[in-house]
């Protein structure tokens, strides 16, 4: 496990180091969320959008929006691919992605189609607890997080 | 020096004013347009609802046509609220940073806000940013934020101040839970809201609130700012997006998957009599309404709601952040105990919970809280009086 205080990193995932999305490959499929230092930043989740299944995701673009406090963004794909599914519990009620980010709170789930490719651009394995402990330090420097 | 181009225009319809701020907030964080401080005005009115508002929640749909009343959505967050000559729009666009998409949202609405923060004080208005998006003098609120992320980076900023405010105006504009507009109930929204006319005590024009503001953005941030207007080319991709997104009813008529509730819960106190109303959209509390007949100074319970608005309904941040927003005012609110307020609090927000299928309004949008429909006084799935 990948953690440093109250962050968790499940190492089997595999992280955006620019958006804090993580990703998990299952079967033909990847599920993704937001993860914990994501999460923090952002505070309470007040509202999420996602496009409609079957849109055509690429990596870097937007799939959704959020609403946490009144800070609104897109949802960036962290890979390219179709949109396969969303989670339709946590539209309805978005602070499941607070309570349970890597559980049921996950988002949507993409049918990648360069997984390869692009999962090398995320980060996994190795290199985890280096960029989790980095990303904490930058946070906390910045004054992000407590 | 850093330069800033500060674009002034008064009059904008909702549609063209809300896709330019948008426009520019994506040229901006692809280089292709130079940040920019906008200060301009709404033709007077238009109702603005946050980003994920359900419209028919936030207005009165008939008369804002029967009256010409522009409706249109944001692209930031946040609660419903009316715009026109009274009340200065401030949108500042600025590249955002590639590392740190999301990194940076709570501190970015506090500097961000300095600038208005500044001009206001430059006024003799005692303005101070509260923690998350408001701006408020003695627990009053004069400036509504939010913050728009762009695709590519772009950061979008808003501010509504209002300079005046035609609050049975806009009590008819927005949904509240009044059958009438009476004395009183003009009174409960103007001890939670405020303007800059009022706090100064004289009739300042918009001209002068929006030239102490560019100055307080220069202060705040050391750049110099350039007048200037939009370049041609920002102008047809501005025209584009009012024509495919601001004009569009797939923009301005969407809805959300989250549910609107109200809940409500009235305790005897030996202080008085406490009557509380939650709005909550999911488990986000929009606003929370605090009445009753118990003594507190000025402003103080309406420090109280706005600590939570747009807060988690979560029982245990609920009662942290009453404790702390009580300990502040401590001496105003002797009258009120924590213990009652925070009991009567959670016990509204489980019955909004429990009736989360009935779709509320925040009635008075972005810059009040509700007092709920006085018939669901009377409804005993919803109320309940513990003497």
């Amino acid at each position: 496990m990948s953690s440093n205080g109250h962050y968790d990193f499940p190492p089997e995932l595999y992280y955006d180091r620019t958006t804090h999305v993580w990703v998990r490959q299952d079967g033909d499929r990847v599920t993704l969320g937001l993860d914990a230092l994501g999460l923090e930043s952002l505070g309470d989740m007040a509202y999420i959008s996602l496009q409609a299944v079957g849109f055509p995701a690429r990596r870097g673009e937007a799939i959704g929006s959020l609403e946490a406090a009144k800070m609104v963004g897109d949802l960036i794909a962290p890979v390219s691919g179709v949109l396969a599914a969303r989670n339709e519990a946590v539209l309805r009620d978005p602070s499941i992605v607070n309570r349970d980010p890597y559980g049921a709170g996950w988002l949507a789930q993409i049918a990648p189609s360069a997984w390869a490719a692009e999962s090398a651009d995320l980060v996994h394995g190795p290199s985890l607890s280096t960029w989790v402990e980095s990303e904490i330090e930058r946070y906390r420097s910045q004054g992000w997080i407590d | 020096m850093t330069h800033w181009r500060l674009i002034t225009d008064d009059n904008v319809s909702a549609s063209f004013g809300l896709a330019a701020d948008d426009c520019l907030a994506g040229r901006v964080g692809v280089g292709e347009s130079e940040p920019t401080l906008r200060l301009y005005t709404y033709r007077s009115h238009c109702a603005l609802v946050g980003r994920f508002q359900n419209l028919d929640n936030e207005v009165h749909r008939e008369y804002c046509q029967a009256h010409g009343v522009a409706l249109n959505r944001r692209p930031t967050g946040g609660g419903a609220i009316i715009m026109g000559a009274d009340q200065l729009g401030v949108a500042l666009l600025v590249p955002g940073r590639a590392d740190d998409s999301y990194s940076r949202a709570r501190e970015l609405m506090a500097q961000f806000s300095a600038g208005v923060v500044n001009g206001l004080r430059s006024l003799g208005v005692a303005a101070s940013f509260r923690r998350k998006n408001d701006i408020e003098v003695d627990g009053r609120k004069l400036v509504g934020l939010g913050i728009y992320r762009a695709p590519g980076n772009g950061l979008l900023f808003h501010a509504s101040l209002l300079v005046g405010l035609d609050i049975p105006f806009m009590l008819r504009v927005l949904k509240t839970p009044f059958e009438k507009i009476s004395d009183k109930e003009i009174a409960t929204v103007a001890d939670r809201v405020t303007t800059v006319r009022r706090e100064i005590g004289r009739a300042i024009e918009v001209s002068e609130v929006r030239a102490r503001v560019a100055e307080g953005y220069a202060q705040a941030f050391g750049v110099s700012l350039t007048p200037g207007d939009f370049t041609p080319d920002e102008r047809r991709a501005i025209a584009a997006l009012e024509r495919d997104k601001y004009l569009t009813d797939p923009w301005v008529h969407q809805t959300t998957a989250v549910p609107d509730a109200l809940g409500s819960a009235k305790l005897k106190t030996p202080g008085g009599l406490l009557d509380v109303r939650v709005t909550l959209a999911g488990n986000t509390l929009k606003a929370v309404f605090i009445g009753g007949d118990f003594f507190a100074a000025e402003g103080a319970v309406a420090e109280l709601e706005a600590s939570l608005r747009w807060h988690s309904a979560a029982p245990k941040t609920v009662a942290e952040t009453l404790a702390h927003a009580y300990a502040a005012r401590a001496s105003d609110l002797a009258a009120l105990p924590l213990d009652s307020l925070t009991q009567i609090i959670q016990q509204a927000i489980r019955r909004a919970q429990a009736v989360e299928s009935a779709a509320r309004a925040d009635p008075y949008g972005c810059f009040v809280n509700p007092t709920g429909p006085i018939e669901d006084l009377s409804q005993p799935q919803t109320e309940a009086t513990h003497v």
